[in-house]
Formats: structure tokens, sequence, C-alpha cells
């Protein structure tokens, strides 16, 4: 039954606009994304029976270019993890183009991952907020799995703009341009230049690296150019996501609080009975030990946010100077022994997340393919990151990657 | 041991916006409650905070007036914390980041002598909602009104450098002056339009250690300031005479009892950096082209008045007390009138007048022009000073002209040496006694006469020429 992938499904009549720039496209979301008077709980008790008042702007930018937006599905409590294999089921049989996921330790890449499918987070930035229930606002953004980079190049042709309702935005203007998106396949890429990122590939199982060696084999047998790339504290990745995470996370939630909206316990004999027991009824365990992890920092070890922040930005550079050298850095998206819809207690979704967190953390744009790296029976994915704002670009090599891929198999390589 | 009171302020000051400072809800508190509200100031789910540069303007503005350095980067914190009224777990307000750092004002100290009082710095934040507790039935309710959520303030924090409650209020009262100046704020303390907390603590006379100090709210008055900083030094200083420890919390100024209370541990929750909203950035060029939208500051004018009007210190001073007086006061003066004798009739007659009508500078139908043909017509006795004041009253109650009231209702001063000469004897032959007490040399009576005479004429007689005329008579 598909209705039961779904939690809410549209029923208004199909968009009658034939000629929109999206027309045809049929999207997915999750119930983190405001759709004027559709239930929006982020899968938490804690906004349990709320209702959007507006759009998202992403929602309504594609609304107007035609999209149909099908209904949402289910999702992790705000978003933290990926609620079992929901999304990668919905993206099989859900009849939908697209599914829309908020990336912010690299949800959309790892549902698109688990699903054989192309998994997409822009450069931060570039895509609106607004509207858009978050837990971690400096690492998180609106991301794309798709079955084919040509519908997510097109949805985001459409839903990344300024908007003047998001003013943490870039101020784009005549050094800094919106990536066109319309442009992904305008031109044929040059070969690129890969680096592969040497601290992460020190960090993979045997059977993990042989996989990743294959497919790099692979590739530079039909020329392409690879190299080692370090990225010195990638190590620390996991630590830095955590630490500045769970922060963002405990100051994020404060707002559920029951007195304006959402769930408010019923056995309370002041306000402050009324606080606690309604914030402890609405969160779920690993929710729960999230926020206590972010209050944790935040009073009593602030100096380990500081110690995060600090080496972040060292990430960023380090990052930054990688992508002086090559086109994308490539790594896997996954680690085999994990099961990304298996993940239940902070650390076992950190290990599910190892290899994607560093674009939340970076603010870089990455994309995951399916059908090259397998270990076993296992699609790790692979994972391009681009310069920020070069969007456009990242996709044309991926695109030009998966056409290498295929040529490679078909030569029988 | 002779203890040294030593005093820091801490001031929320709102700043006259029109608007809130994270969204466009109209800044307007007072309104119906849980009117001027929206998904940004409830942070409904998915709202995105989207700062002011109306906020900013005001703010640097205000910053200037206080002669702060407007801080080239400045940047948001969240000052975590659990509480109704503040919807969504913390406040935005600026710590690590502040817009501006240092500045100073000048007091006139206990002595008379001019002292100068550091700010240690000035920063963004947003206001919180008003609790409003209630009972519904016998069951104690709390309700929240969120038209003062995310409303913009500026909270300003001094040096420790004031020593007596005396420096506290001259600093808040010349702190409300230049603020009032900018047109950024109205300051004021009984409406909550500034709030001042103050930290107190004692040392020995001499020493410059910094001890423990404790923090008094909720006074709302400046005087009160006074009062309540009075009363947490001789606390102290009795508990330092019994060896009683001094301990950081925070107390409550009662202004029924006079006294301080207890109210809690000091509370210093966390402070990090807010992911959301813009770091501030601001050239040189957007710094001067606010500090040339500054308006002559209260000190320069004083000084200007004293030097271009000869007014003395103290008239200066008072005529630049409030800046839509002192411009009124030079309006008044460049229609021709003569700045003593308007700065003296501002003070004792026109300001009174006003407070008694309720009118405000700005709106008043007492217009410089009205006024200074008044002062004009005084000036050229054409009135006396006693007719004077009752055309003040009919300005105030007519639109005519000074000239037409004055013609209307028959003030102009007789000061025709005939007429007066005839009023003369008529007073001297009606009192005989007061004559010869002048006679006797009780020189004194000679204004008992002057007020009879004043009084044949109806209070037109000029009465300079009437005491003339009266001494001749007699001598």
């Amino acid at each position: 039954m598909q209705e039961t992938r779904y939690t809410y499904l549209d029923s208004s009549p199909l968009p009658a606009s034939a000629d929109g720039a999206l027309s045809g496209l049929s999207v997915a979301i999750q119930p983190n994304m405001s759709v004027r008077g559709w239930p929006t709980s982020a899968g938490s008790r804690a906004l349990e029976g709320f209702t959007a008042i507006y759009d998202a702007t992403v929602i309504e930018r594609l609304k107007h270019a035609g999209a149909h937006i099908k209904g949402s599905i289910r999702m992790s409590e705000l978003g933290f993890g990926l609620a079992g294999d929901t999304g990668a089921t919905v993206l099989h049989k859900g009849d939908i183009d697209c599914l829309l996921v908020t990336d912010t330790m690299g949800e959309a890449r790892m549902t698109a991952c688990v699903a054989g499918d192309f998994g997409f987070k822009p450069s931060y930035g570039i895509v609106s907020r607004f509207g858009i229930i978050g837990l971690i606002p400096s690492m998180e953004c609106c991301g794309i799995a798709a079955k084919n980079i040509k519908d997510i190049a097109g949805a985001m042709s459409v839903m990344a703009e300024i908007d003047s309702r998001d003013l943490s935005m870039p101020e784009f203007g005549a050094d800094l341009h919106i990536p066109r998106f319309d442009r992904v396949f305008e031109t044929r890429e040059q070969i690129p230049s890969c680096g592969v990122v040497k601290e992460c590939i020190d960090m993979l199982e045997k059977d993990e690296s042989r996989a990743f060696s294959a497919a790099m084999a692979r590739l530079a047998g039909r020329g392409l150019q690879i190299d080692e790339v370090h990225l010195k504290d990638f190590e620390l990745a996991r630590e830095v996501h955590n630490v500045i995470g769970a922060v963002e996370a405990s100051s994020s939630a404060g707002k559920y609080d029951g007195v304006r909206y959402g769930h408010r316990t019923e056995t309370a004999k002041n306000w402050n009975d009324m606080y606690m027991n309604s914030r402890a009824e609405s969160f779920g365990v690993l929710v729960k030990t999230y926020l206590f992890q972010g209050a944790y920092f935040q009073y009593e070890n602030y100096n380990a946010f500081v110690d995060a922040a600090r080496i972040r930005a060292r990430l960023l550079a380090q990052t930054e100077s990688a992508l002086e050298r090559f086109d994308v850095l490539l790594l896997p998206t996954r680690r085999a022994a994990f099961d990304p819809s298996g993940a239940h207690t902070i650390n076992t979704v950190y290990d599910v997340f190892s290899w994607t967190l560093i674009a939340n953390i970076t603010g870089h744009p990455a994309i995951t393919l399916p059908h090259m790296v397998a270990c076993g029976d296992t699609d790790l994915g692979l994972q391009l990151i681009g310069p920020r704002f070069q969007d456009e670009r990242l996709l044309s090599i991926a695109a030009r990657l998966t056409d290498l891929d295929r040529e490679a198999h078909h030569h029988g390589l | 041991m002779v203890y040294e009171a030593v005093i820091g302020l801490e001031i929320h000051v709102q700043l006259s916006c029109t608007s809130k400072m994270f969204c466009d809800c109209p800044n307007r508190p007072g309104d119906d409650p849980n009117t001027n509200i929206c998904p940004i100031c409830l942070w409904l789910p998915g709202a995105v905070p989207r700062f002011s540069l109306e906020t900013l303007e005001k703010a640097t503005l205000a910053c200037l007036a206080l002669n702060c350095d407007i801080q080239s980067r400045s940047a948001f914190d969240q000052k975590v914390y659990y509480y109704p009224d503040l919807p969504k777990g913390f406040q935005l307000s600026q710590h690590h980041m502040p817009l501006s750092r240092g500045g100073w004002i000048d007091i006139i100290d206990e002595n008379g002598k001019p002292k100068n009082l550091r700010l240690h710095h000035a920063h963004m934040e947003e206001d919180v909602a008003k609790l409003v507790h209630e009972t519904e039935g016998r069951t104690p309710i709390s309700l929240v009104d969120f038209n003062r959520a995310g409303t913009p303030l500026i909270e300003i924090v001094t040096e420790p450098d004031m020593r007596s409650p005396h420096d506290a209020m001259a600093f808040l009262k010349v702190l409300r002056t230049q603020l009032r100046y900018t047109g950024c704020a109205e300051c004021s303390m009984d409406q909550g339009t500034m709030r001042c907390d103050a930290n107190i603590s004692l040392r020995p006379h001499g020493s410059d250690q910094l001890n423990t100090k404790v923090e008094v709210k909720n006074m709302n008055s400046i005087q009160h300031v006074g009062n309540a900083i009075a009363y947490e030094i001789k606390r102290q200083t009795e508990s330092l005479k019994n060896n009683e420890p001094i301990v950081l919390h925070t107390r409550l100024w009662d202004p029924e009892k006079r006294i301080t209370t207890a109210m809690r541990a000091k509370f210093e929750g966390p402070c990090v950096p807010d992911p959301a909203v813009t770091h501030i950035l601001i050239t040189d060029e957007w710094q001067q082209n606010m500090a040339s939208k500054l308006p002559e500051m209260p000190q320069q004018k004083v000084k200007r008045f004293v030097r271009q009007y000869g007014l003395t210190h103290d008239e200066a001073a008072q005529m630049s007390s409030e800046r839509e007086l002192s411009e009124y006061f030079e309006a008044v003066v460049k229609l021709g009138a003569s700045p003593r004798t308007v700065a003296n009739w501002i003070a004792t007659q026109l300001l009174p007048a006003m407070k008694e009508y309720g009118h405000e500078f700005a709106t008043t139908p007492v217009t410089a022009r009205r006024f200074s043909g008044l002062i004009m017509m005084l000036e050229k006795n054409e009135i006396n000073s006693n007719s004077a004041r009752s055309v003040l009253t009919k300005l105030f109650q007519t639109a005519q002209s000074p000239e037409e009231i004055v013609d209307q209702f028959g003030f102009r001063q007789v000061s025709d040496t005939g007429m007066l000469r005839g009023i003369v004897d008529q007073v001297v032959s009606d009192n005989m006694s007061a004559v010869e007490n002048y006679k006797n040399g009780n020189k004194k009576s000679i204004g008992f006469l002057v007020g009879q005479a004043m009084k044949l004429s109806q209070g037109k007689a000029d009465p300079k020429r009437l005491q003339e005329i009266i001494r001749e008579k007699l001598a």
C-alpha cells in the first residue's frame, strides 16, 4: 500500500499548468518543510498536531514552477539521523522523482545511497531556510535524493535563489553568483582532476578500502586523473560536528516549550513543572540525549565548543585548499558495517554519517553517485565534494563520472 | 574602617524603532495583548530572524551619542535560559562581539566638579514578552503578551566608576538627556523604556580592589536608583561591620518600604554564538554617515548658548536639557526676542503652563512665533509683565496673535505720564498712612503704593514709571 509510506498525502488536484519549468515533476517531502495547511510535526511529539500556516520558500518556488508536491513521509525526530529505510522505500516505490531531505549530517546523500540513487547537498546558503524546521542551523540545508542528476538540477534551478526572508544567505552579486543549475548539461566537462581524501581512506576497513580502490582503478582506466589529497584534521570532523551540532540543536529545540504551540503536558503544578514535563514528554531518547550533550557544552564545557569551532575553521581552510588543487574530492558515502536505517544511539548515528558530515561542517556541495563502489552486496556510494557555490560544475562532473563509469563497465573493465 | 562604594550600572534602553528587531511587527508593546506578533517573534517552527537595519541605525546613533567605539564587526549570541516570557529558550543578545566598546559621559559630582564616567560597552538585544499573573477562580494563571517580544533594546554597561548615589543619578540624567537628543529613545524610567540595574560593592577607602558585588533591580525612577544604592551601601557597611560576608546575589528594591530584599542567586546563563543571524559588518563610510546624523549634543549646545546668547551656564543648561526645548528657545530668539528674557520666561512661565495644559513643544499651539510676539511686546514696554502672563494664558486658550489679544482685552500698558499722575494723586490721597510711613523713612511702603496704583489702573500701568512718579511726588 503506497499510502502507508506517506504520513500525509495531498488530495488537492494536480497542478493545472503544464508549462512550468518543473511540470510533471513529482516530489515528496518530509514534515519539517512547511506547506500551508499540512501537518508539520518534524517527526516529533513536540510538534504534535502542528499545522503549517505558510509555505516554505522552497515549497512556494516548486509549486510555482509546476512541480507536484505529492505528500510527506516519515522522518526521524527533528531530522536527526534517518527514519529507518522510509526514504529509500519511497524513492523506490513511491511514484516520485525527487525526495527533499534536510541534509544536516548527510541524510539526503545517505537516503539516496541506500536507495541506489543520486543524493545531493547544495552549497550552504544557496537555498532559503525560511519555513524549514531545522535543528543545526549552521550545518543543514535542503538536499535532494533523486533517480537522476537531471531532476536534481531541475529542482535546484528553481529552489536555489536569493530570498529576502532569509538574511543568512550570502550576499550574491557581481563577485558571487548563485549556481546556474540550468547550465549543468550545457557543456561537456573536461575529464576532471580528482583528489582522494587520504585520511578517510586510512580509516576504511579492508573490504571497504578494496572496493573503493577498485572503483578508482576503473575510473583511472577511463582517463580520470586521481591523486591523494590531505585533509589533515579529517579524523576530528565527527567530534566537531557532534559538539557544535549538539550545542546548536539544544538552542534550536529551546522553542519547543509548549507555551505557544506543540505538546503541553497534562500534569503540571506550576509553569516550571509545565516546562520540564512538556519537554520531557516531547522528545525521544535520541534527541533528548543530543540536547543534553548540547546543554553540557553550553553550561559546563564551553571551551570544548570553542575548540570545535576553531577546528571547524581549520577543516574549512583545508578543504578549500584541497579544492584549489583538484576539481573534486572523492570519498565513499557510507560505511559497509553500519546499517543506516538501524542507528539508534548518538554514536551509531555518527558512525553512519562518518564520511558525509565533513561537507556539512564546511558548507561545500556534495553529491553521492550510485552503483560505483560495490563492497560485497553493499553500495558504498561515490561521494564528490566540490568548491562552494560551484554546484552546477559539481553536478556536471558527477554526470561525466557516471558516464565514464558506464563506459568502463561497457568495456568490461 | 571607612568604606568606599564602587558602583556600576547596567541600563536597558528601548529604541524608538517603528518595527521589532527581527521581524516587521510594529514596535508598540502597549497595544492590545498579542496583536503585534508574527511567526518570527513567536518563533513558530521554520521562522528565520531578519535583523532590521533600523535597529542597527538607531543603536549606532545611541552609541555614538555616548562616545562609544563602534566595532567594525559585531555578532549576536544566544543567552540561554527558559522562562515563559522568552519564546525560544534563548535571548538574542551580543556578548562576545558587542556593537560598541568603551565610551564615556561627563557629570558634575557632589562638589560641583566635572567627573568623567567610562562605559565598558553597549550592545543590542531583544526585549522579552510581558507576563501578567492573574487568577481564574482560585487557580493562579499566568498570561503572556508577546507584543514586547523581540522589540529592540540597547544595554549600556558602565565601568565601576561611580562612588555615590549622586554619581549614579547624575549619570542617568546625563545619559537620558543625550539619548533623548538623538531621537532614538524616550528613556522614561516610569514608563519602563529605560531600566537600570545597579551593581554595588564596598572596599576600604583608598584601596583599589574590586570586591564581591550585589545587584539591585526594580527601580523605576532615577530617585529610586539613588535611594536603593544609598540603602545598599548602608546595608553592606553594617554586614561588614558585623563580619558577615557579602555574597554575589540579586536584590529587589521595594519602593514602599524603601529597602532591598534578596531575590535569587545572580543568574549567569551560557552565551553561545547564534548561527542564524548574520554578522554585522560596519564600514567607516557607513559609520561616518551615521555620525553626520547626530544632532549637536547638549554639552556643546550649553557652551554655544553661553557664548552666542550670553546666557549664564545654568540658564544655558536649562535651555539645553531637552532637544525640543532647545530648538524652541532658539527659534524664539531668532525671531528677535532677547535671549535672557526668553530663557527666563520659558523657565518660569511657559514650561509650567505647558505642563498644566499637557502640551509638547512639537504640537503646542503656543508656537515660537506667537511666544516671541509676546516677549517682544513685553520688551518694548507695550505690556507689563502682569499683562504678559495673562496674554500667555490666552495664547493657550485662543488662536489669536498676542497683538490681537492685547488689543481685544485692553492689556496695552499705560505709560502716558498725565494719566499716571492722575492715578498717583488718587492713590496718595487714599492712603495717607502709607505716605506717612514712607516719609518717616519706611521706604518699603512705596511697594504698597505702587501696588495700589497698579490695581487702580487695572494692571495696565507701567510699574516703573509709576514708581518714578510716586517718588517725585513724595520727595
